[in-house]
């Protein structure tokens, strides 16, 4: 009964921050002047046509994106997971970095590069090239395949290394990985291919940066150009659907036998895999890559941002920002990670009959531009009895509740996949209570899962746009509020300073978990 | 695993006491401003504020370059438990917008005497101040230079030239302004005529700007501090207010406009804000900072580079006229933008 009841408890609080800003929006899209009216929806539909190509852009951009983050994305995964390649550490954490920052930051980066080439070949290639179709596939990829490295990782270590081990009897590493480790883990790359896509399709920074016109822009559009909130909300029903195309896909592919092999024990930690002869070559593939992808656009930041003047302009213009952004990951990151863990186990277990509604949920709300979320969290919360929340940062952490729920959420029904479910019925025969068994048995087997879903979760807090822009307290911005405000006409010295500031404030509490996680003895 | 909770009990903790010392009431006066004017620009004159007044400014900043989506949205979407008291808006339109929507109040304010009437509205809802001018900026490369925006129809720059998105900024501004002024059916064919003649569209006034300083195009009609901050940066452009002949329509002009927001808060520091926004030495700080705006009032200097607003052969219309203008083209604008 207390499992039930803390269940339901966890899933109508997440339908309640989550759902009810975004059933006031669609409730608003049925209304002109307080009366009963269909316009909204007519004039998406008059704009059938050009909508589909808009869409259709948004749908190749989304797909090319996530193919090229599961073909680099997975073997990084495994090569700096797995194997024994030297300095593994570092070039994950390297590797990392694109994605501590808001996206429109890297294409900003690459074009810094490219315009550091100014040559007429280079102009034409900006023109012809860059600002288009394969620049944001470009950007994007860079900025979004670290999520698939980083869960591959994530989930390539927590293996049964037995069912491994067994294999190598028969066969050598490439058979046993493409057989056995592989298909162990497709359920977390094919979440990290998930969320690639949505992060793809929900982007508006780079594609309108880079001049490619894609269906979350329209609906920038009516926000922004018409300040025509029905419309908006109504062009993000689309958004929807596609989302529901997407986790239809997804529950087919995990009903695949890939899945019958996940028990896992608790006994042995995987060993490396010893790379011999392809060691150094595989090295220097790694250190290419991470040059060519991470090091030239981040080193272009950081040299233009090379003055202790421009450092200390830049810190006296945005430490109260760093702050907030700090305080506010980590508030957000937390709440996150608990609620994530109810309704994560409440999915994995199938516990409740509207479980998958949640999880669908979840998974709307994180394709749901923010800006849609923002207004809908105004309209909500905007009241004389309710301003101790809409006038604070509260109503930040509400949308990062709202659109981010997916990440920990997701992460804990991986990782609870990986838990044999026998360990849980065997507490409960001793007589151990739901909670007990929680405290006791799931959690910390879940552990290391869950300090990586609190890592993904401050990530995706800290930089956070699309929400903050709309609904932060006044005088309350948050550091990439303050580098896109401060991009208009700010000094690229400055904004670049910025940027190296909002890596450096993501990586400081990344690296103290790190450590954390090594004296606890869990790396 | 307990450690886990302790970690987790200690960061909402901290998160707490942070956020008690970050929003809990300091005891001085305070007054929230929305702006949409560049931040870099505008938050170096709200501590000016801060320091002469001792009223704490609470500010939200947006610009024009994220398309104006934070600051207006959230005004409208506040409209009935408003937290702003003031909106500083980088353009008239947008106050004018407000006003329709009776989320303006009026004030008349005594340091807007002198400010020309063309650039405030009669009742005190919105009041002009520091302007941009809508000029050309050409590369130094093109000779002749063209001298009017009805230059993008010549034949002799067709495919060479560039107009940021009429759907946002001042360029939409510019465009309402021009059906005001010639007509519904002149202006459409104008806007035929680019088409016509192959301008190609770019997100944003910023980005018109940087495409002519590279070489790529001959011209573009952008705002005047975009030039000036080129011209500064030593970029090969030059710019050209147009149409200043005497049978032409002449340059639109674009003030920043100060708001009062209706049944604010804090009406008084508003108001004391608004003073504060519309004295002539904010105009001279806002004229010789990088943001390059040129002065309403008589008798405060003019930056180099930038003409003197009684200089310039401004275009003669009504903004109120424009704004409702502007809502009744947007459908056309955005056919046109896709077509």
């Amino acid at each position: 009964m207390a499992k039930r009841l803390t269940l339901a408890a966890a899933a109508l609080t997440f339908a309640a921050i989550g759902l009810a800003p975004v059933l006031t929006m669609v409730a608003r899209t049925f209304y002109v002047d307080g009366e009963f009216s269909l316009t909204a929806y007519q004039a998406l539909l008059a704009a059938g046509q050009q909508l589909t190509l808009l869409m259709g852009h948004s749908v190749v951009l989304s797909a090319s994106v996530t193919m090229l983050a599961i073909v680099v994305g997975a073997p990084l995964g495994v090569l700096l997971g797995r194997t024994d390649l030297p300095w593994r550490g570092v070039f994950t954490m390297l590797l990392t970095l694109p994605l501590l920052v808001p996206p429109y930051v890297m294409a900003v980066a690459w074009f810094a590069v490219l315009g550091r080439l100014s040559t007429p070949a280079t102009a034409q290639f900006l023109s012809s090239t860059f600002f288009g179709l394969y620049g944001c596939i470009g950007a994007l990829f860079t900025a979004f395949m670290p999520v698939v490295m980083l869960l591959t990782i994530a989930y390539a270590g927590t293996v049964n290394p037995r069912l491994e081990q067994a294999g190598l009897l028969m066969a050598r590493w490439p058979t046993v990985l493409r057989r056995v480790t592989l298909p162990l883990i497709a359920p977390a790359i094919l979440f990290a291919a998930v969320l690639v896509f949505l992060l793809t399709l929900g982007e508006v920074g780079v594609p309108t940066f880079l001049r490619y016109p894609v269906y979350p822009v329209e609906i920038l559009t009516q926000f922004a150009a018409f300040y025509d909130f029905s419309a908006a909300t109504a062009a993000a029903i689309p958004m929807l659907l596609v989302t529901l195309l997407i986790l239809a896909l997804e529950i087919r592919m995990l009903h695949g036998p890939g899945l019958e092999l996940s028990a896992a024990t608790l006994v042995a930690s995987n060993a490396p895999i010893r790379l011999g002869r392809w060691r150094l070559p595989l090295l220097g593939l790694v250190v290419a890559w991470t040059l060519v992808t991470v090091a030239a656009p981040l080193a272009a930041l950081v040299i233009q941002s090379s003055s202790l003047s421009v450092v200390a302009d830049a810190l006296a213009r945005a430490s109260d920002s760093i702050l907030r952004s700090v305080i506010f990951a980590m508030t957000g990151a937390t709440l996150l990670t608990a609620l994530g863990f109810f309704c994560g186990y409440l999915v994995h277990h199938r516990a409740l009959p509207f479980w998958r509604s949640v999880d669908a949920l979840a998974l709307f709300l994180f394709t749901l531009p923010g800006a849609v979320i923002g207004i809908g969290l105004i309209s909500l919360w905007n009241r004389p009895a309710t301003n101790a929340i809409y006038a604070t940062p509260a109503i930040i952490i509400l949308g990062y509740l709202a659109q981010y729920a997916v990440l920990p959420m997701r992460m804990t029904a991986a990782i609870l996949q990986q838990s044999p479910p026998s360990l849980e019925r065997a507490a409960q025969l001793c007589g151990a209570s739901w909670f007990m068994t929680l405290r006791y048995v799931v959690a910390p087997l879940a552990k290391r899962g869950l300090i990586a879903a609190w890592i993904i979760a401050y990530v995706f807090c800290l930089r956070d746009l699309g929400i903050t822009m709309v609904v932060y307290p006044p005088g309350a911005d948050t550091l990439p509020v303050r580098i896109l405000t401060l991009m208009a006409n700010g000094a690229p010295s400055l904004i670049a300073a910025l940027c190296v500031i909002l890596i450096v404030a993501t990586l400081a509490p990344l690296g103290a978990a790190a450590l954390w996680q090594r004296r606890a003895g869990l790396s | 695993m307990r450690k886990f909770f302790w970690i987790a009990a200690v960061i909402l903790v901290v998160a707490a006491l942070a956020y008690w010392r970050l929003f809990s009431p300091q005891g001085a006066p305070t007054v929230t401003v929305y702006v949409s004017h560049d931040q870099v620009f505008s938050e170096p004159i709200l501590k000016d504020f801060e320091k002469d007044t001792g009223i704490r400014v609470r500010a939200v900043y947006d610009t024009e370059e994220t398309k104006s989506a934070g600051a207006m949205n959230r005004l409208i979407a506040e409209k009935n438990n408003p937290q702003a008291d003031v909106y500083w808006a980088n353009e008239p339109i947008r106050a004018e917008v407000l006003r329709q929507q009776r989320i303006a109040a009026p004030y008349l304010s005594p340091n807007a005497v002198g400010v020309p009437k063309t650039f405030r509205d009669p009742q005190g809802y919105w009041t002009g101040f520091a302007a941009r001018a809508r000029v050309l900026i050409v590369h130094q490369d093109e000779n002749p230079k063209p001298t009017s925006i009805f230059s993008y129809a010549d034949p002799r720059w067709r495919g060479r030239t560039v107009i940021a998105n009429p759907l946002f900024g001042t360029t939409t501004d510019q465009i309402a302004a021009l059906f005001v002024l010639l007509g519904d059916e002149r202006a459409r064919a104008f806007m035929q005529s680019l088409h016509d003649n192959a301008v190609k569209l770019s997100p944003s006034n910023g980005d018109s700007a940087d495409l002519v300083a590279r070489s790529q195009f001959a011209f573009s009609l952008v705002d005047s501090d975009d030039v000036v901050n080129r011209m500064n940066r030593h970029e090969p452009v030059t710019m050209v207010y147009p149409d200043q002949g005497a049978e032409e329509i002449g340059c639109f002009i674009v003030p920043n406009a100060a708001v009062l927001i209706a049944g604010s808060p804090h009406q008084d520091a508003g108001k004391k804000l608004i003073d504060y926004l519309l004295s002539k030495e904010t105009e001279r700080k806002l004229a010789f900072s990088d943001a390059a705006q040129i002065p309403l009032h008589p008798g405060v200097a003019t930056p180099p580079g930038l003409q003197p607003i009684d200089k310039i052969k401004a275009m003669q219309v009504d903004y109120a006229a424009i704004a409702a203008k502007l809502q009744a083209i947007q459908s056309f604008l955005k056919s046109w933008g896709r077509s």
